[in-house]
């Protein structure tokens, strides 16, 4: 929880930064001018506080190029972005939850080293390759799907699914194989366990116990490892809604990035990271509903 | 495993070994990998921009193992609050989703072949400063560290001579990972254009070029895209071989 | 009376630099329908093994290499794995050594029991939860209707291993193994369960196989007792005439080590001088010979078989003469 108070208090920094840049790269007089009006003179702690102050009450402040308030930007991209991560973590379980058990039925196997080398390959294409890829092949060979724009939920559901098909794939293959690793290990180890050695002295089914009593268990690490790839995957969040065309708060920052405009950059660069803590803090809670063990504290308390 | 290892290496160490300029061919289909819209022989252009990928990545990542290993070497020798602090710090900076960060800085301070390993460089090094920390911690609780503080050894004149070289081979590991994703970040972003600008190229900036010729000209995109996973390829499983042998060694003690 | 259990030349092997050898090698026992049988032995002598053997448990790279298992009278080594797990947990079953850590930490203690009770019998969720507390009832467990519904970390190392006792009972089975059950728990809760299962063996008309490393706890407990060393069988008879009376030397020599409050402090402790064996390292002939006493040139050289002696079975070639009832030894 610490690291995530931290990584709000160290964000602004960047953006600090960001306007240190802009600094240096306006001639002096206009230069003036600007920084009388966007307070720019007063020192960088004075700035910083305003900043956040205003943040904090939903005011992200006004875009230097466009003019519109940056709030109301991030709010009309925001829902594509959250439909997008939502599907990208949404297969990447999928494909997760076949693969890993796949992968351990027989440890060091055929099928498991298959799997392995997947994986290492699949974690070094980086994300905007494979989305390439997926667009040479189903949308300029075989024609099957078009390749840019979005159309929101609201509009039309059939068309707005077809589009966000190849970008949440080519998302989910970027984080697949980091959680099939991560949950390939996980449960191996549980699988190596005693108790599961008394299911199987019950005996129950080998599907029985890999579902009902090693993937359970393998789920508790994992989510938490889940919070960090998320993390990750938005970093890919960006680069996919930039290559896609989606008219998200990634592809956003990346506009806003080319023009320089330091407001849109901090405020988006604020609301992702958000994004982030709050992913994370909900698969925190998810664990809770998991794991038994981790809910009890208050009443062990009383108990003692 | 040991295939893939040895061909891809070869990819990287080409551009040092030809540094062949581009020639303005004309339009031709004998080329290895064909030509670019302006009739630039892409096979050429392909190794020149590795010299820049590679130069960028390699860059980056021996700043990001200085930093990193500095940090984490200061965090693990003196403890108490500096160490906090340093980690604290470090989990921070590995908390902002990389492209997110790097777009910040280039933003702020330009992309260049100057400032990229600079700003890669730092966002990979808490990775490298979260190891190098508990590498340090681990070797100074170790005996001989203890034998050779009880024979007066100068605090810093162990660290140098005696800590580093043993926690080097983990160094080295993480150097080849820190490679691999160096490569990522520089690749992805030169190819949402806010890396390396023309008429510089990195493999990024070629497939940014290609993208926009997609239609007619695959291979515009596809071979600078398969030179890039081949070597991140590499350098990852140079890194797991590495890491592998090294826990092999560790349990045959 | 008909043999619950019956063990015929088990031979099970590891591979090691010298290929596969032998961690059990030929053991043959039997255990009669409701008999007590403790097997005895240092840590590698292969008691467990055996164990796991007989739920056919033993998985790669051990494997089990020959011999014959018969339970109630049907040879289950042959059986094909699907077959065989429809008797596991319902014709045998089998308890383990740390109770802490045998149960599913994140699943309620009542559905792991209720889950054993629907895979051996089709009954409803609703019956198998009766039957379920019913079972907590007779295993000791006080409230059952409430602790049937705890987590595993919510009970104690006692009470879990009751809960196991009460999941291996649930398919109501001719057999039931104890492997090191008690060797984690403290001496009185030890107690308690060691009667427990006495009692349960009892009402249930069970054969039950303790594998136990504590001579004490196989003495209070068996009928019989069954000597391990080294992967071999060596001696197998009643718990008076093993205790009382050891024809192996092996055994002779291990109940000579027993220490207990009589003993002369200032003397030094008789243990067995030597090593057990590694299992890539066994001597030809008997296997005891390098630390026996009372070795000869012909138990170097061939290994001695299970022949009876004074009313139990032993494998020593000088049995007879070295150990006569009576004899001052």
């Amino acid at each position: 929880m610490v690291l995530v108070f931290l990584s709000i208090r160290v964000l602004p920094g960047d953006p600090v930064l960001a306007r240190l840049g802009a600094a240096t790269e306006v001639t002096p007089e206009a230069l003036q001018a600007l920084r009388e009006e966007a307070g720019l003179d007063r020192s960088l702690l004075a700035q910083l506080f305003s900043w956040l102050s205003h943040a904090v009450r939903g005011d992200l402040g006004v875009s230097y190029i466009s003019q519109f308030p940056v709030t109301q930007l991030v709010g009309e991209r925001i829902p594509v972005t959250l439909e997008l991560t939502f599907f990208i973590i949404l297969l990447s379980c999928i494909f997760s939850l076949i693969l890993a058990p796949l992968s351990i039925l027989k440890p060091g196997g055929k099928l498991d080293r298959f799997i392995g080398s997947l994986t290492s390959i699949g974690l070094s294409i980086p994300g905007f390759v494979t989305g390439i890829i997926f667009i040479l092949i189903f949308s300029l060979t075989l024609q099957w799907l078009p390749s840019l724009g979005y159309v929101p939920i609201t509009e039309d559901l059939g068309k707005n699914l077809q589009l966000l098909i190849m970008p949440s794939v080519t998302g989910a293959l970027t984080a697949t194989p980091y959680l099939v690793r991560y949950l390939r290990a996980s449960m191996l180890e549980i699988k190596q366990s005693s108790f599961i050695r008394t299911a199987e002295g019950k005996g129950l089914s080998d599907s029985r116990i890999m579902f009902r009593h090693i993937l359970p268990n393998s789920l508790v690490p994992t989510l938490t490892m889940l919070g960090l790839i998320v993390g990750y995957t938005l970093s890919g969040v960006i680069v996919i809604e930039y290559m896609f065309g989606l008219p998200g708060i990634g592809s956003l920052a990346i506009e806003g990035a080319f023009k320089r405009d330091y407001a849109i950059i901090q405020g988006v660069s604020l609301v992702i990271i958000s994004l982030f803590i709050l992913t994370t803090l909900l698969f925190d809670i998810l664990c809770g509903i998991v794991d038994p063990r981790l809910r009890v504290t208050k009443e062990r308390q009383n108990e003692i | 495993m040991a295939i893939t290892l040895a061909a891809p290496i070869l990819s990287p160490y080409d551009p040092y070994a030809i540094g062949v300029g581009e020639p303005f061919v004309g339009p031709g289909w004998k080329h290895l990998m064909g030509t670019d819209d302006l009739g630039r022989d892409l096979l050429s252009r392909v190794l020149y921009g590795g010299r820049i990928t590679v130069f960028i990545a390699l860059a980056a990542t021996i700043i990001a193992l200085i930093i990193g290993t500095l940090w984490g070497m200061i965090a693990g020798v003196q403890r108490g609050w500096v160490d906090e602090i340093l980690m604290r710090t470090a989990d921070a900076t590995m908390a902002i989703p990389q492209i997110l960060f790097a777009l910040v800085c280039v933003a702020a301070v330009g992309a260049s072949v100057v400032s990229l390993p600079i700003v890669v460089g730092i966002l990979l090094s808490p990775t490298t400063a979260r190891m190098a920390r508990t590498a340090v911690v681990v070797e100074l609780a170790s005996d001989y560290v203890v034998a050779a503080k009880a024979t007066g050894l100068k605090k810093s004149r162990l660290i140098m001579t005696e800590v580093l070289p043993n926690i080097a081979p983990q160094l080295l590991v993480q150097l080849s990972i820190n490679a691999a994703s160096a490569v990522m970040i520089e690749a992805s972003l030169s190819f949402i254009g806010l890396g390396i600008q023309p008429p510089n190229a990195s493999w990024g900036t070629l497939m940014l070029q290609g993208y926009g010729k997609l239609w007619n000209t695959y291979w515009f995109v596809l071979f600078p895209a398969l030179v890039v996973t081949a070597t991140i390829l590499a350098f990852n499983s140079y890194g797991e071989r590495i890491r592998v042998s090294l826990d092999s060694r560790k349990s045959s003690i | 009376m008909t043999s619950s259990l019956v063990v015929k030349n088990l031979s099970i092997s590891v591979p090691s630099s010298k290929g596969r050898v032998a961690v059990v090698d030929n053991v043959s026992f039997e255990i009669p329908a409701g008999k007590k049988v403790g097997m005895v032995g240092e840590s590698g002598s292969g008691k467990s093994l055996t164990a796991y053997a007989l739920m056919r448990l033993i998985k790669s790279p051990v494997s089990i290499d020959g011999g014959e298992i018969f339970l109630g009278g049907r040879e289950i080594l042959g059986l094909s794995p699907k077959d065989f797990r429809l008797l596991r947990g319902n014709e045998i079953s089998m308890i383990y050594q740390d109770p802490m850590s045998a149960l599913n930490p994140i699943m309620k203690v009542g559905q792991q029991i209720i889950e054993s009770i629907q895979l051996h019998s089709p009954v409803s969720k609703a019956l198998a939860r009766k039957t379920a507390i019913e079972l907590l009832a007779s295993v000791g467990i006080p409230e059952p209707e409430s602790r049937i519904d705890s987590y595993p970390f919510e009970m104690s190392g006692g009470m879990l291993q009751r809960v196991v006792i009460a999941i291996a009972l649930s398919g109501e089975p001719q057999v039931l193994i104890a492997d090191e059950a008690t060797t984690a728990l403290d001496v009185t809760t030890q107690d308690r369960v060691l009667t427990l299962i006495d009692k349960l063996a009892a009402e249930r008309g069970l054969s039950v196989l303790l594998i136990t490393h504590d001579l004490g706890v196989a003495a209070q407990f068996s009928d019989d007792i069954m000597v391990m060393y080294a992967g071999k069988l060596v001696e197998n008879g009643s718990v008076n005439q093993i205790f009382s009376n050891p024809a192996h030397p092996y055994t002779k020599a291990l109940l000579d080590s027993r220490c207990d409050y009589t003993i002369d402090v200032n003397k030094p402790i008789n243990s067995i001088a030597g090593q057990p064996p590694r299992p890539d390292n066994r001597p030809t002939g008997c296997v005891f010979s390098p630390r026996c006493a009372h070795v000869q040139d012909q138990c170097k050289t061939s290994i001695p078989p299970l022949t009876s002696s004074q009313g139990r079975l032993t494998a020593c070639f000088r049995a007879d003469e070295l150990f006569q009832v009576g004899s001052a030894n």
